[in-house]
């Protein structure tokens, strides 16, 4: 018998399948192949971006040009634009502004082949830590109300460019699964008087089942309503509302812990293509809280299946590997280092 | 100057992305790859290969599961959700779970090898549409379930899998699934303020507008949404207010089995035969108990959602529900509108 399981937060059900799971090898994912090629994120090719807006580079150099660690450009193609005003206004019974935000790239890497398992933890520290500035940043400009990092890697999983890279946009205004999320966790904690990350994050350490890794600060497991198969959440063992505000400590122990969470989950699915999501509670609201009942986390998601209609239509999720077998096969992947 | 686009019933915001300045035949699909086919178990003739057929259209004088029939509903042979046992709801620490009941069934269309349901005839759509409602009436039976999705998944990349022969599929669930929950509430929160049905509004601003309508034929209209969530996304809508697709009246059945297939041959001769997906939006059950919601009769209104599978939606989409359309919908109903049917 399958299992419907409801989403603590958001009130999502889905469907769990335990009586025939499906297994790593039943999967039939597309593989992502480098095909490299011109690359405007390489070295050498600076010019091919727009100007960088924060880098991390070998002293001597100078802005557009060889010697970066890390690089943070304009989107070339943005989603959204970053001068003018919001202009909020109606039509007839619809309503609509402008489309005011930032779109920023960062590129992870000069290597346009090593994917973050690939790189040395120090290389993953340094663009944490970029993250971490540019949020900061962004969040200066009162206009926006929602910073979301987000990564797409693999032409699967939606990425345009294959060379290793992350995306940042300031969002005007709440998207509304965040919401839903800040939401949900607000009457959690309304009724309990304590955060819902925390009580899962105490039930997962507990139960152990579905934890993939733990280390000083952060634990990794397979979500108990997981919506795709081998979903990995990341979250921080402190509570904290923003991922921006994460400790100097912390950054190396997340730095480790992603790089070993992906570098399993690749282990297993050679060629995969993921995307991942960092999820933080809003920025420059009128009621400024969030940060007492949100704790931000990093949702990550493998791309092994196609989402259909029914997941369009309803919002209700079919999960062909329960979180627990997963979970199992990720604590015992070894990595080869 | 890009623009952010706010759906009037759900709330969710959508930015219609004008820099990006793609034209509308720059987002024709890709030839369809499919893996090599195996024999097809929805044909006429295989009728072996399939479960026992739970509701058929066939002449009196021939026996279930056996040719002859113009169309044919069978369960899942490997369904999501099972028909037999109790919900059980209980909790696990904090989080909530129940038994996976419920009923998942397919709709073989035609008894025919034909992979669109835009190459059926309106008569034989029609008959689809009335086994729907059939079926809907019949699982409406089962207390356990309340709400009934009704889907296709068309093309490979659309999940669609590996057979191609036309077929749509039944789920009962157990519960409301969210996306539909939500959609009533934006409806009831619209009704409350302006004492009107937010879809009726819709359609009265679209016709009056035009820039989004593709087709208006016979009480119902084809349009491009306001809040395009993919490029080409279509809705219809009946014009006339109902919030129940399963009451819709025999000559009204055949006028939707018309212009669902004018917008789907549409899709196939101007976008290169895309794989699709669309999905039923109607009202739950509606059985009177503690709590019965009165007003999803005046402020509800069923419609159909048709999305095109011609971009990959990426981590952006899904994290957020944010989504980015890279095509205005003013742009893909003109050229749907130009494509000859």
């Amino acid at each position: 018998m399958s299992e419907l399981r409801r989403d603590p937060i958001g009130g999502r059900w889905v469907i769990v399948e335990s009586e025939h799971p499906r297994l790593p090898e039943d999967f039939k994912y597309e593989r992502h192949v480098f095909q490299g090629g011109t690359c405007p994120f390489c070295y050498g090719n600076e010019s091919m971006t727009p100007p960088e807006i924060e880098s991390v580079r070998d002293a001597s150099t100078s802005p557009n040009t060889p010697g970066w660690q890390v690089r943070v450009v304009s989107n070339k193609f943005p989603a959204l634009q970053v001068e003018g005003d919001l202009e909020r206004r109606g039509l007839g019974i619809y309503d609509m502004s402008n489309g005011i935000g930032a779109h920023e790239v960062l590129i992870e890497t000069p290597y346009h082949q090593k994917d973050i398992p690939d790189l040395l933890n120090p290389e993953i520290e340094s663009f944490l830590s970029m993250y971490c500035r540019r949020a900061l940043d962004l969040t200066r400009d009162r206009r926006f109300k929602y910073i979301m990092v987000f990564k797409n890697f693999g032409a699967a999983a939606g990425a345009s460019l294959e060379h290793p890279h992350t995306q940042i946009v300031a969002l005007p205004m709440i998207p509304k699964n965040v919401m839903e999320e800040i939401k949900g966790a607000e009457n959690y904690f309304e009724y309990r008087e304590r955060c819902i990350f925390c009580d899962i994050i105490r039930q997962e350490l507990q139960e152990k089942e579905r934890i993939v890794l733990e280390n000083r600060h952060f634990i990794s497991f397979c979500p108990f309503v997981s919506r795709f198969p081998f979903e990995v959440w990341i979250i921080p063992r402190k509570h904290n509302g923003y991922f921006c505000h994460m400790s100097l400590e912390e950054i190396p122990s997340l730095a480790a812990i992603l790089k070993e969470t992906i570098a399993k989950l690749k282990t297993i699915f050679p060629g995969l293509s993921y995307n991942f999501i960092i999820h933080s509670a809003p920025v420059n609201s009128a009621s400024d809280d969030g940060a007492e009942y949100y704790h931000w986390h990093i949702e990550f998601m493998p791309k092994l299946t196609r989402v259909a209609g029914f997941e369009w239509g309803s919002g209700f999720y079919i999960v062909p590997t329960p979180p627990e077998l997963a979970a199992e096969y990720l604590r015992g992947t070894e990595v080869k280092s | 100057m890009p623009e952010l686009r706010k759906d009037p019933v759900l709330g969710r915001w959508v930015i219609i992305s004008t820099e990006r300045a793609r034209r509308p035949d720059q987002f024709l699909s890709q030839l369809q790859e499919f893996p090599p086919e195996k024999p097809c178990p929805f044909c006429e003739g295989n009728e072996s290969k399939t479960s026992h057929e739970v509701y058929s259209l066939r002449p009196q004088h021939t026996p279930a599961n056996t040719p002859g029939w113009e169309l044919r509903v069978v369960p899942s042979i490997s369904p999501f959700l099972r028909i037999e046992g109790d919900l059980d709801r209980r909790g696990k620490g904090l989080y909530d779970v129940m038994n996976g009941v419920g009923a998942h069934e397919l709709v073989i269309e035609t008894p025919k090898h034909i992979a669109n349901m835009a190459d059926l005839s309106p008569e034989q759509i029609s008959k689809i549409i009335t086994c729907y409602i059939d079926r809907m009436t019949d699982l409406e039976k089962d207390f356990r379930f309340k709400y009934v999705l009704v889907f296709k998944n068309y093309g490979w990349s659309a999940g669609g899998g590996t057979t191609r022969h036309s077929r749509t599929q039944i789920i009962a669930t157990p519960v409301n699934p969210k996306r539909v929950k939500e959609e009533l509430i934006g409806a009831r929160r619209y009704f409350e303020y302006h004492e009107r049905c937010v879809f009726c509004d819709v359609i009265r601003q679209e016709i009056s507008v035009k820039d989004r309508l593709i087709l208006d034929i016979d009480g119902f209209i084809a349009i491009a949404p306001f809040a395009a969530r993919f490029p080409f996304e279509v809705w219809i809508l009946p014009k006339k207010h109902s919030c129940d697709f399963t009451r819709l009246d025999m000559s009204s059945r055949y006028d939707l089995a018309m212009i669902m297939q004018k917008v789907l041959q549409k899709l196939k001769k101007g976008l290169n035969d895309p794989p699709y997906n669309f999905v039923l939006h109607t009202a739950p059950f509606r059985r009177p108990k503690v709590g019965y919601w009165k007003s999803i009769d005046e402020d509800y209104h069923w419609h159909i959602e048709i999305m095109p599978r011609l971009t990959r939606v990426a981590g952006f989409e899904w994290g957020t529900g944010f989504y980015i359309c890279p095509l205005p919908p003013e742009d893909a109903a003109k050229f749907l509108r130009e494509v000859p049917v």
